[in-house]
């Protein structure tokens, strides 16, 4: 059996935790054929750039190895012991060495038989793989197949058998819609194909509320301005743009320009310009003493790392204060990105609690409404003679309509948008300075590197529907990958390029380069076509892998980079808190709505103020919505969003990590949320579940986890069952009151035997099984 | 069946055959055996970058921007000039905050507080802090901090995490990253707050996150009402017992379940609930002060875990005690715009007493060598009179240290004669994040985590050692 080579950038970090994981694959790190994208760039990128690449304000000795040209005074082709380079790392005088000892950049002995070995083979540079054009290396219908098997063959590996059917199903309902299915769905999924089954979820409205989840990280929604007081502001119509955007399929294309130029598209709708709230997402302040320029220099940078986030894949944050150090993008290519945004209305410092400008949305009804008092108003107006006394009746009949204007109005829904205006001249910021205007002037324009926008004719500046549009256009590599990778991850648990943050030198080499190429072209050449890549991700045979660890596979390829089983990994909080309440029959499944409000810890939002804040926990129906609707504090997200690993979206978040705590185990057992769920469970067990003890059991197993207990769990769980009953037979009254936890009201026929099932449930909803997808 | 010895093989046994991303280095060491640090001192598996002077560490943090010239830095000559104009030559080009609108008719005002001598140090410290004067021969009083931000939430930001864009770990993240913990009943990294005395400026949550690091790094904040730590109360209705049994269930039950799972995770969930579990018991435990002499309750001022920022400074003794590596004592009240006068005697009140029991009451334990108490805000306030306050400030401003090695009865660096620029000595809030991780044995430029393709530090590309106070 052939090993891996693990990717070398990832080879110090390794090295320093566990040499001894470390050596069985070193040995073989070397590969026949050295390639520059693969092998040296990150080697070059992570130990050299930083003083011999593209800021060349830092630049030592004139020197840079980033490009072929750069560094020919010091590398031979074919003769590494003549390269001044070679010489240099593999010195023993600390003058000579590189790098320099006061750094703490090192290289492996690995790193060194690399860039050896590819001196010898002729040194040859090649551009850095995102920035060239994707090529299709394959014709296939469903090439995914293809690449996986291709590579596993060359590693003398096999895929993992397909998991067994019902693991499928129950995959798929968690991958497409973010909930588990129920006993009778997992039935009728038994019963269809696979690609039946990825049909019916896709046309479900609950799969635009699980894509939407990983989309609001990234343009970092939330309910709260996010600095100092962190006071409310209102674009829940914007998330729901993004559900419903999904679930009609919207082509990623039409979804990227109405976001970040949907107010400038012709006669906009109100749809298009809810989109354009996204370019007013950034957090904002209203803290007395905040000074605008400032702040406005806060928001501009804001905006220029989350859109190269979330549609380049790039870290042009890097070049606020200066060049890039690993990257070709330019500090001026930082402030002409933010320049695209300088034609936002906004302000750098807004009175308390405005944000304009805003949109309002009026329901039909609250538009007829309106209709009909802009007719009354002026009408009883008319009514009072100029003169009259104030205590004339037509004045009280004015005031009452009046009000009931104000009143339609207050009640609506607003919606922050983009607007238009002249544009802020936008300077060059020396080190990220706002208070230096000595900056040179700069335009709207793409990083340099990437090409150019030509200006429309009879046009001064580009404007942000001129960069939306080429950020979908062919000549941009970057757009289609970085989505592409990140849906990747959402069906296979991590990336084809593992970085999702970051494509450039410092990302991780893509394991499969091609295969993620062949995806990003068919998603173009689709028309952008979202359902349509979810479905060619989620058809492959490498998708219905079972997911089971193989022991040959984790020394070879311990992050599972080469696909050979499917992943594992824990469901996102959002999902934690659906599948509980979904279980439980709990959830309300409606789609979209303003922001609800979960039971929370009392005083939470204690160190709030201006103004302060009281949490009124959601009555009724609003109390069981799904987690993506949960209301979004940015400076205190809702705890058991928070150890669930939710993101605060104060900043861009591409990625999640999956954190595994006690603070976790302290919410799925104590949350009343959970503890309301296994409650409520209990009572649909003893009515749906059969009379005795074991068929209730089977029954509950199956809702939670699709599966039938074993003996020995079933066992276990009837020894927890005599115990609590035993003890709320000795204590009626805490039974009673063990019932009590959540709102909804108590039916329990026999307290005694809820009481003791709503144990079981717990233990139940405690299984890393029922929260996490195999 | 020995349960411990059982959980403890599961992770060893699953861990080796882990990818081992994102763990810290030294955090690795901890993992393997929690109390390395604690019960054999320095020797751990993995060598510590450099020998440590300290082990904990208790910030009291003074949020609000405390003034320096009504605490510390005693400014004779400002006292002269008041009510006379601000020479321009100081302010000129220099970020203002509130007072934008006033940048032309700048005034100098006097302290407000008149200073004294304390102990043989003879350090000057403000009236409002008589206790503090008292502990003067301990502490290190820093004159001369600066930062980068002039309104509170992102100079709070700058303050705990180094960088001004969120999503940055916090120090107490960083440290229980890098260090590990020493307990394995409590959160190594823990929040306390308490309010009172003047305007009570919102804090963010921001403050003590665990930003890109793993989520068991995140600070952890104690409520002063209701449960101490969020979900920690077994369900109204349910023994003790009860609730042991559902524990004991759950972890049983994914035992079971990872026979035919083979999964990894479920042996670290199995750990985390043996963990939540032992909180269930530690933290109430924390929280009853019954077991404290009265001479002790008295020595701080308090009767119990009222959330009071007295409390609060014994809870942090306590935790000290019990391994908690980084702990935050916040208390909000110190942005005096206006009232200055009588606000910072107001608010003084409420942190005095704490601050030097704490001080005392660790020294008196022998906890002063290896525990380092910090009193620091995220800045300061200006020598020009904002009406009958001052405005935020961030050229110069006061804050001091004691314990954990640093040097006792010092004061380092100076402010101008107007308390405006920090002039000698100065310390940035990077240089201090340095010292900090140096006296805890921690090279601050190797505390490294990688993320979006670089290594972030504490200290970004900043910070050197203040070899002056250690």
């Amino acid at each position: 059996m052939k090993h891996l080579s693990i990717k070398p950038s990832i080879l110090p970090v390794l090295c320093r935790f566990i040499p001894a994981l470390f050596a069985i694959s070193l040995a073989h790190a070397v590969p026949e054929k050295v390639t520059f994208n693969k092998d040296i760039r990150p080697i070059l990128s992570d130990k050299c750039f930083a003083c011999h690449g593209f800021d060349k304000n830092t630049r030592e000795a004139e020197l840079r190895l980033d490009t072929a040209e750069g560094a020919a005074s010091v590398i031979k082709p074919g003769d590494p012991d003549k390269s001044e380079l070679f010489q240099h790392i593999t010195a023993h005088d600390p003058d000579e060495i590189m790098p320099p000892p006061e750094t703490i950049k090192k290289l492996t002995d690995a790193d060194r038989n690399l860039i050896r070995k590819w001196i010898e083979q002729g040194a040859e540079y090649e551009s850095h793989w995102a920035y060239l054009k994707p090529v299709r290396h394959s014709s296939d219908k469903n090439a995914i197949d293809h690449f996986i098997t291709k590579e596993l063959k060359e590693q003398d590996l096999k895929a993992s058998p397909p998991a067994k059917k019902w693991r499928l199903v129950r995959r798929l309902y968690q991958d497409l819609i973010g909930l588990p299915p129920t006993t009778q769905e997992m039935e009728e999924g038994l019963e269809m194909g696979h690609a039946q089954l990825v049909d019916h979820l896709l046309a479900s409205p609950h799969y635009g509320e699980k894509m939407a989840i990983p989309w609001l990280d990234l343009v970092r929604y939330a309910d709260s301005v996010g600095y100092h007081g962190d006071q409310l502001v209102t674009v829940s119509p914007y998330r729901d743009y993004v559900i419903n955007s999904f679930n009609a399929n919207k082509s990623f294309e039409e979804f990227t320009r109405e976001q970040i130029a949907g107010d400038l598209l012709p006669n906009p709708t109100e749809e298009q310009l809810i989109a354009s709230g996204y370019n007013r997402l950034n957090m904002t302040s209203e803290e007395g003493g905040a000074q605008a320029k400032e702040y406005l220099a806060k928001y501009a940078g804001d905006r220029v790392r989350t859109t190269s986030s979330v549609w380049l894949g790039a870290t042009l944050g890097c070049a606020e204060c200066h060049d890039h150090k690993f990257d070709p993008y330019l500090t001026k290519d930082f402030y002409t990105m933010a320049a695209f945004f300088a034609d936002l209305e906004e302000k750098g410092v807004y009175s308390a609690r405005t944000r304009p400008p805003q949109i309002f949305l009026y329901t039909d009804e609250e538009k007829a409404r309106f209709a009909e008092l802009d007719k009354a108003i002026p009408e009883s107006k008319a009514r009072i003679p100029k003169d009259a006394p104030k205590e004339h009746p037509e004045r009280a009949v004015l005031k009452k309509l009046e009000d009931e204007k104000k009143k339609v109005h207050g009640a609506a829904l607003s919606m922050v948008i983009s607007k238009a205006v002249k544009p802020r001249t936008v300077r060059v910021l020396a080190r990220g300075n706002w208070m230096d205007d000595s900056g040179e002037i700069v335009l709207p324009a793409i990083p340099e590197f990437l090409g150019k926008i030509n200006l429309p004719e009879g046009k001064e500046r580009l404007t942000r529907l001129d960069l939306a549009n080429w950020i979908t256009s062919p000549e941009n590599p970057l757009t289609a990958r970085t989505f592409t990778n990140r849906l990747w991850k959402q069906f296979y648990g991590s990336g084809i390029s593992g970085n999702l943050d970051d494509l450039g030198s410092q990302g991780d080499w893509p394991m499969h380069p091609e295969l993620l190429d062949w995806l990003a072209l068919e998603f173009v050449e689709s028309g952008w076509d979202i359902k349509q890549l979810v479905r060619t991700m989620v058809n492959s045979e490498t998708y219905k892998q079972s997911s089971y660890p193989r022991s040959e596979l984790r020394e070879v390829d311990p992050y599972n980079q080469l696909f050979a089983r499917q992943a594992r990994f824990r469901l996102d909080a959002e999902l934690v808190r659906d599948s509980a309440l979904s279980i439980s029959d709990l959830l309300v499944r409606d789609v979209g709505g303003k922001s609800v409000r979960p039971y929370q810890p009392a005083k939470y939002y204690q160190h709030l103020n201006f103004p302060r804040r009281n949490y009124q926990a959601s009555k009724g129906n609003d109390q069981y919505r799904r987690g993506v609707y949960t209301h979004w504090q940015r400076t205190f997200l809702h705890p058991m969003m928070k150890s669930f690993d939710a993101p605060s979206r104060e900043e861009c978040a591409a990625d999640r990590p999956s954190s595994n705590t006690p603070l976790q185990a302290l919410v799925l057992l104590n949350d009343p949320t959970f503890l309301e769920a296994a409650r409520v469970f209990s009572e649909r067990i003893l009515s749906e579940g059969g009379e005795d003890f074991q068929s209730r059991l089977t029954w509950a197993f199956q809702e939670t986890v699709s599966r039938k207990p074993n003996e020995n769990e079933s066992s276990e769980m009837k020894i927890l069952y005599e115990k609590q009953r035993a003890r709320f037979e000795k204590d009626p009254v805490a039974a009673a009151e063990y019932l009590k936890n959540g709102d909804s009201p108590v039916s329990a026929k026999d307290p005694i035997e809820s009481a003791t099932w709503m144990s079981l449930s717990r233990v139940l909803f405690n299984l890393h099984e029922m929260i996490a997808r195999y | 069946m020995d349960y411990q010895r059982f959980l403890l093989d599961q992770t060893r046994r699953h861990f080796l055959k882990r990818n081992t991303k994102g763990i810290g280095t030294l955090a690795l060491a901890s993992l393997l055996n929690q109390n390395s640090l604690g019960s054999e001192g320095a020797s751990n598996a993995l060598p510590i970058h450099i020998p440590a002077k300290c082990k904990r560490v208790i910030w009291l943090y003074m949020a609000g921007g405390p003034s320096h010239l009504e605490s510390f830095d005693y400014k004779p000559k400002l006292a002269e000039m008041n009510g006379k104009p601000m020479p321009k030559s100081i302010t000129e080009g220099q970020q203002i905050a509130q007072l934008q609108s006033q940048a032309n008719q700048l005034k100098c005002f006097g302290p407000q507080h008149n200073f004294s001598r304390h102990g043989k140090s003879g350090q000057m410290i403000s009236d409002v802090f008589p206790q503090i004067g008292e502990i003067a021969d301990d502490i290190c009083v820093v004159k001369s901090l600066n930062t980068e931000q002039i309104n509170h939430d992102p100079a709070h930001t700058f303050m705990n995490t180094g960088s001004i864009i969120p999503g940055r770990p916090s120090m107490g993240s960083w440290l229980t990253y890098g260090l590990g913990s020493e307990t394995e009943n409590l959160p190594g990294f823990v929040v306390l707050t308490s309010a009172g005395g003047g305007q009570g400026q919102p804090i963010a949550a921001r403050q003590w996150n665990n930003g890109f690091l793993p989520g068991r790094f995140q600070g952890v904040e104690f409520q002063s009402s209701g449960d101490p730590v969020h979900y920690i109360s077994r369900p109204k209705g349910l023994s003790d017992a009860g609730q042991e049994d559902v524990i004991r269930a759950s972890q049983r039950m994914n035992a079971l379940g990872d026979e035919a799972l083979d999964d990894p995770e479920i042996a670290t969930k199995i750990n985390q609930y043996e963990m939540a579990f032992r909180m269930q018991t530690s933290v109430p435990e924390l929280v009853d002060f019954s077991d404290e002499p009265k001479h002790i309750l008295d020595m701080y001022g308090t009767e119990g875990a009222d959330g009071s920022f007295a409390a609060n400074c014994l809870m942090a003794r306590r935790m000290a005690e019990r391994g908690v590596r980084f702990i935050q004592c916040y208390h909000r009240g110190w942005d005096h715009h206006g009232g200055l006068k009588k606000g910072m005697e107001q608010t003084a009140k409420f942190v005095d007493q704490g601050s030097a029991a704490l001080v005392k009451d660790l020294k008196q334990r022998g906890m002063l060598e290896d525990t380092m108490v910090i009193w620091a805000g995220e800045f300061g306030r200006t020598p020009m009179a904002q009406g009958s306050g001052r405005d935020h400030h961030i050229k110069g401003f006061s804050g001091w240290l004691a314990g954990g090695g640093i040097k006792p009865g010092i004061s380092y660096g100076e402010t101008d004669d107007f308390g405006y620029h920090a002039v000698k000595d100065i310390v940035h809030v990077h240089d201090l994040h340095a010292t900090i991780l140096h006296q805890l044995g921690i090279d601050h430029k190797k505390l490294t985590y990688r993320f979006q393709g670089r290594d972030f530090r504490l200290t970004d590309v900043h910070g050197k050692l203040v070899k002056g106070i250690i």
